[in-house]
């Protein structure tokens, strides 16, 4: 496995344990390439090992796409699982089409945004889901197939409960005492030298319990003695094994449902710091299953996290939402003659964080999809100097790439690259908008692609923005005015749900007549 | 030609399209009329500027549509008369409507508006479709000139007929009289269920008739046989859903025969699903088994074998231009039936068709079975 090196910047006051931080992740190969990843950080999340409604020449050409999170439990349908059966030295790279040199592939067992309800975990085991029907997967099992597959980055198994919350004392303890022993064990091969050691994370586990969550990592940073130190040597403690930490949000507000705290944001952020705590300062800080931009911005602030991912832009991209917002808040870029409208604007006077394309508002709007960026057939006719020219999002929506070489059929072809001419237009929300209400795969292609730029683009702004001299004071400043000026309710995805749902209901030969129908119904309302 | 029935080869966009050496989709009037319609698409300055593809493009008429999908169509002199979709009231399709709107989308070939019936129809109702599609083509060129966009884009006309000889000779006769009016012609009224027996010697008949200085287009067709069948009974262009339907049935097109990617057989198998394919599937080193993880499952896998299944085609039909241009096409057509159905036997229709025109495929072929009836290739589970 290539090696990871994690550097945190000095350029911002980084004397707190908690409070934003900017950082450089290294992997270094074998073959001496090597690969450098930002942070505060993305990590772009997967379904069965790829990245939804992205084809491969999608994938690489989208920029925001270099971290990858994959679930590992789609493969457990078959046994053995068919990607430890690919082999060679970047045997999961080569089996779903990531290249070495810019994608990093983490491998966890589950999908960390998945929180529905689960058999219990055993005391070797933990389940899994498969669309057969879940699966039990043990920590010797799991270090089989991580060393068949070759990931960059593993994550240790660990002792998640995905039963019915409230979790007792006794099954908190549970989950500590497993995860500890299963780290232990895959830490001691770690020093087997038939096998190339691992790049592990670690779940900081204890659920909705603070104590529980800070004596999990305390048990990490303790020296070990006796037989246990000899598991694990040379490291002295399980800590000096690992190379990051994973926080996962989706079970810790489903393990916050019901319990007393005003603010469920907040009380995230202390159970995050309540695990951190006891731990080394300069290792990464991984969280799994944001909900927000808010979110995101909001653990940079409060506890100094390093690599998000979110699922929600993802989520946007499959209700038909094209995300549209910009950190810090500011105006739409001026370029005369363009008209490009804003989202909506809530009841509250807070601004949507995307226009819902589906929505019959958009059918005859043909501007690109952010109003908060401008696509780069815009920038080219503008002045180099203009500063709109910063703003150029480089998704393969707003700037389609033609291809520098077109495939030629027969020697009489004369395939004419058109591109010369003038650069390609960026697509339109009205085009989008017929292709959702035509059920067109394409929509949702052009979607995932532009919104994880978008959410990418977030993240090197509030790089950009810690990175300059007083950064840290203005980023509070201007984190607050983002939570001012944005939708954190996310009304405009239980909006596009709603009209989805009503499809589904209406769908079948007719359903031009049953919409228009219902839609003169609500007119009426 | 590939079909982007609502303005988009599905899941994929117009840039990884032309990446595949494709340049002429597409659209289906009466999809596009129904939605996003005229207005929008006018807004956007036509089809090509609302879709993003900057080469060419072909617009049916909407005849066909208006009979496959809406049962209550009545056709009259006037037009055809059907049911809207949106309110169910009575709404008429004219030629010089159906012209309108082509004109409206911009496609560089537009289709006249034909009286379509299944190809399975016999008796009066044949003759009577055939005739009014003449009459049709006529008010189809009329509106077409007058509009003083035939300079930009070219009017097909439709040779209709069924599968009754005398009726597509006389159409064949009316049409050619009108060459100096169409760009091109379209083969129509087939592949609709008809014997293949039936098929190809319609299509015979009317490529031996049609003047050679316009070009053919055989409407619907898409299985690699057919293609080939048609191109060296001398059709020019063809178009049909098959690639990209079947691609996210899980069906990958390739030169030994079709595999059935979704089957169990595939599910351990790390080659590509053709090592010599320069799609970007292929040549990526996309497996089959990663196909097969995620076929059906995730849109990814349909944009990956829709990629493949269009340069399938692509190739099968350049490397029939090669063959053309140096003279091998005979020996072009044998290589393909010998690797693309093997020794599981040739379509008896197929030879026949072919030693039409004199090429005989079971030549030195002692061996291979014929099969009847509209037998294809296909990949079954073992």
């Amino acid at each position: 496995m290539a090696s990871l090196k994690f550097d945190l910047l000095d350029t911002v006051e980084q004397a707190t344990t908690f409070g934003p931080r900017l950082g450089v992740l290294s992997l270094q190969r074998e073959d001496g390439s090597s690969l450098q990843i930002k942070t505060p950080g993305l990590i772009t999340t997967t379904s069965r090992g790829v990245v939804p409604h992205l084809s491969r020449d999608h994938t690489s050409l989208t920029e925001a796409v270099r971290w990858v999170q994959l679930p590992f439990e789609s493969f457990l349908e078959r046994n053995p699982p068919i990607p430890t059966l690919q082999g060679g030295p970047h045997a999961l790279h080569k089996f779903l089409g990531y290249k070495t040199h810019q994608h990093l592939l983490s491998l966890t067992v589950r999908d960390p945004s998945d929180g529905r309800e689960m058999p219990a975990n055993g005391k070797d085991h933990i389940a899994a889901m498969t669309i057969r029907g879940v699966r039990k997967i043990t920590p010797t099992q799991w270090k089989e197939y991580m060393r068949a597959c070759r990931p960059d980055v593993v994550a240790a198994l660990s002792d998640v409960p995905f039963t019915q919350p409230p979790y007792s004392q006794k099954r908190i303890t549970k989950s500590l005492e497993r995860s500890t022993a299963w780290l232990a064990d895959l830490l001691s091969s770690q020093s087997d030298l038939n096998h190339e050691p691992f790049n592990v994370l670690v779940h900081l586990v204890g659920s909705h319990d603070a104590r529980a969550r800070q004596a999990f990592s305390e048990g990490l940073v303790e020296p070990l003695y006796g037989k246990d130190a000899e598991l694990i040597a040379p490291f002295k403690t399980l800590d000096e094994g690992v190379a990051g930490y994973i926080l996962e949000l989706e079970h810790l507000r489903a393990s916050l449902v019901g319990a007393d705290s005003p603010d469920i944001h907040d009380a995230v952020s202390q159970l995050c710091k309540a695990s951190l705590a006891p731990l080394s300062f300069g290792k990464l800080r991984v969280i799994h299953t944001t909900s927000s931009p808010h979110d995101i911005l909001q653990l940079v602030q409060d506890v100094g996290v390093d690599l998000f991912d979110a699922p929600w832009a993802h989520q946007a991209a499959d209700l038909g939402i094209a995300l549209d917002f910009r950190f810090p808040v500011s105006p739409p870029p001026l370029v005369v003659g363009q008209a490009c409208s804003s989202p909506m604007r809530r009841d509250g006077g807070k601004l949507d964080i995307g226009h819902n394309l589906f929505d019959t508002a958009y059918a005859h709007d043909h501007s690109r999809f952010a109003s908060t960026f401008i696509d780069a057939a815009t920038a080219s006719q503008l002045p180099d100097a203009h500063e709109a020219r910063d703003f150029v999002c480089k998704c393969l929506a707003c700037s389609p790439v033609t291809s520098e070489e077109c495939l030629v059929h027969s020697s009489v072809d004369s395939f004419r690259n058109t591109n010369g001419e003038s650069m390609n237009l960026p697509y339109t929300r009205a085009y989008v908008h017929h292709l959702l209400h035509t059920h067109e795969m394409s929509s949702h292609a052009l979607l995932a692609t532009h919104n994880l730029s978008v959410v990418d683009r977030l993240l090197a702004d509030i790089r950009k923005m810690l990175s300059e001299p007083g950064g840290e004071a203005r980023y509070r400043e201007e984190a607050k005015k983002f939570y001012e000026a944005y939708d954190r309710q996310l009304s405009v995805f239980d909006e596009a749900r709603a009209q989805w749902a009503k499809v589904e209901r209406e769908r079948g030969k007719g359903r031009l007549r049953r919409e228009k129908d219902s839609d003169g119904a609500n007119d009426a309302d | 030609m590939p079909v982007a029935t609502q303005a988009a080869i599905k899941g994929l966009t117009p840039q990884q399209v032309e990446a595949l050496g494709i340049n002429l989709i597409l659209n289906n009037t009466y999809h596009l009329n129904l939605r996003p319609g005229i207005e929008v698409l006018n807004e956007a300055g036509g089809a090509h500027k609302f879709q993003g593809w900057r080469h060419n493009l072909l617009t049916d008429s909407g005849g066909f549509q208006l009979v496959s999908l809406n049962k209550f169509t009545q056709i009259t002199e006037e037009g055809a008369l059907f049911e809207s979709p949106f309110d169910g009231k009575p709404t008429m399709l004219t030629p010089e409507e159906s012209i309108s709107i082509q004109h409206a989308i911009g496609a560089d070939i537009i289709m006249q508006l034909d009286d379509v019936v299944s190809s399975l129809t016999v008796g009066p109702r044949v003759g009577e479709a055939m005739w009014r599609t003449i009459r049709w083509l006529d008010r189809c060129i009329e509106h077409h000139e007058k509009s003083g966009r035939a300079d930009r884009q070219n009017l097909f006309a439709i040779v209709q007929g069924g599968l009754d000889p005398d009726l597509r000779d006389m159409c064949l006769d009316e049409m050619i009289a009108r060459k100096d009016r169409v760009a091109g012609y379209a083969i129509g009224g087939l592949s609709g269920g008809e014997e293949k027996d039936v098929f190809w010697r319609v299509i015979k008949q009317c490529a031996d008739k049609l003047p050679a200085d316009r070009p053919r287009y055989s409407m619907g067709i898409g299985f690699a046989e057919d293609l080939l069948v048609c191109v060296a009974l001398g059709v020019d262009m063809a178009d049909c859903v098959f690639p990209t339907r079947t691609a996210r049935f899980g069906v990958a097109l390739t030169f030994k025969g079709p595999l059935n990617l979704r089957l169990k057989k595939h599910e351990g198998d790390f080659s590509p699903i053709d090592a010599a394919c320069p799609c970007p599937t292929c040549s990526g080193g996309t497996s089959r088994a990663a196909l097969h993880h995620i076929l059906t499952l995730e849109t990814a896998g349909a944009h990956a074998v829709t990629q493949h299944n269009l340069v399938f085609q692509a190739q099968l039909m350049g490397r029939a231009r090669d063959a053309i241009v140096q003279g091998s096409f005979p020996a072009y057509l044998k290589s393909f039936f010998a690797t693309y159905f093997g020794d599981r036997g040739y379509p008896e229709w197929c030879v026949n068709a072919l030693r039409s025109v004199g090429v005989d495929l079971l030549e030195g072929q002692e061996n291979v079975k014929t099969l009847p009836g509209n037998a294809s290739s296909w990949d079954r589970p073992e």
